[in-house]
């Protein structure tokens, strides 16, 4: 019983994910076939590994997303360097997150460059959002 | 009688709201603009336009790229917007309220400064701030004003509202 009403519950969550969003990553899995013409599509253990390894970012600090955004997404994460309380970013915990493509974007371009000096690429950006979806 | 009481309660309405006003312009005129608290104050306390010069934020705007070496990027559309807000609120423009003409008149004419800490009125204000209070982990950093500054989201700076953690309140 418990096993069912999580899955009507993750069902209805990946409906809570707007549609420009859904696009969006269909639009990104185009692009990564374009190289990768094997590709099977994208992957939330390679998303995590993505979220948790440290890199020396934009400030020469070594951090991670987790750094901020916490090892558990469904609670509330704290910026590193400011102190100021993010929101969870789990769509299951916060029905804000992935929902504005806008939004999604501006994130994903923001915080690769802080963590990872550099943008992600569509592969890279893909398997992230799919982790967070899936927690 | 009830007129008495009723002119009484009036007129202590009024002294208090004269209070209440002085009071406020003693700090800096609050933040009042929503796309500038969700697309700034997401990362870092929302710092009132008044607490910098024109200036200061049309250089600090042209750069959040790197932003305090952080990606700040917006799309043009809402940096256009949010420099708009930050520009008609900016320190010069609101002489009223004593800690923007504090910050401001510190300000060389030479100088453009994009940290409010990096003012001269700022930087004397803090100069008795031992280190280790500004660094541990409650704190931070000497730009997290909310930190100290208990009702530093209202604009007001005042010494009677700083309680420091693991300090207390601050007598200079």
């Amino acid at each position: 019983m418990k096993s069912l009403m999580l899955i009507i519950f993750l069902s209805l969550s990946a409906f809570a994910q707007s549609s420009e969003v859904e696009n969006y990553i269909e639009s990104l899995k185009a692009e990564v076939l374009k190289k990768e013409p094997n590709f099977k599509g994208f992957d939330p253990k390679r998303g995590e590994f993505i979220f948790s390894s440290k890199h020396v970012g934009k400030k020469g600090k070594d951090i991670s997303c987790q750094s901020c955004h916490g090892v558990n997404l469904t609670k509330a994460g704290e910026n590193f360097f400011t102190g100021k309380t993010i929101d969870a970013l789990s769509p299951n915990a916060n029905k804000e997150r992935l929902s504005s493509l806008k939004s999604v974007k501006k994130w994903l371009r923001r915080n690769f460059k802080d963590v990872y000096n550099r943008e992600g690429s569509a592969k890279e950006k893909g398997d992230v959002l799919a982790y967070i979806s899936t927690k | 009688m009830k007129k008495l009481i009723l002119i009484s309660l009036v007129l202590c309405a009024s002294l208090f709201a004269d209070d209440y006003k002085f009071r406020g312009n003693k700090g800096v005129a609050p933040v009042d603009n929503q796309l500038y608290i969700n697309e700034c104050a997401s990362c870092h306390f929302a710092y009132q336009p008044g607490l910098l010069p024109e200036r200061s934020w049309v250089k600090l705007m042209k750069n959040l790229e790197s932003h305090f070496d952080t990606d700040a990027s917006l799309d043009l559309e809402d940096n256009q917007k949010i420099l708009r807000y930050l520009v008609d609120n900016s320190a010069e423009k609101f002489t009223n309220y004593k800690r923007s003409r504090k910050i401001n008149n510190s300000i060389g004419s030479n100088e453009t400064p994009i940290a409010v800490s990096d003012t001269r009125y700022f930087i004397k204000k803090h100069r008795k701030i031992r280190k280790s209070l500004i660094e541990q982990k409650e704190v931070k950093s000497i730009s997290n004003c909310i930190a100290c500054h208990t009702t530093a989201d209202k604009g007001i700076y005042g010494e009677r509202y700083i309680k420091i953690p693991n300090y207390g309140r601050w007598d200079d």
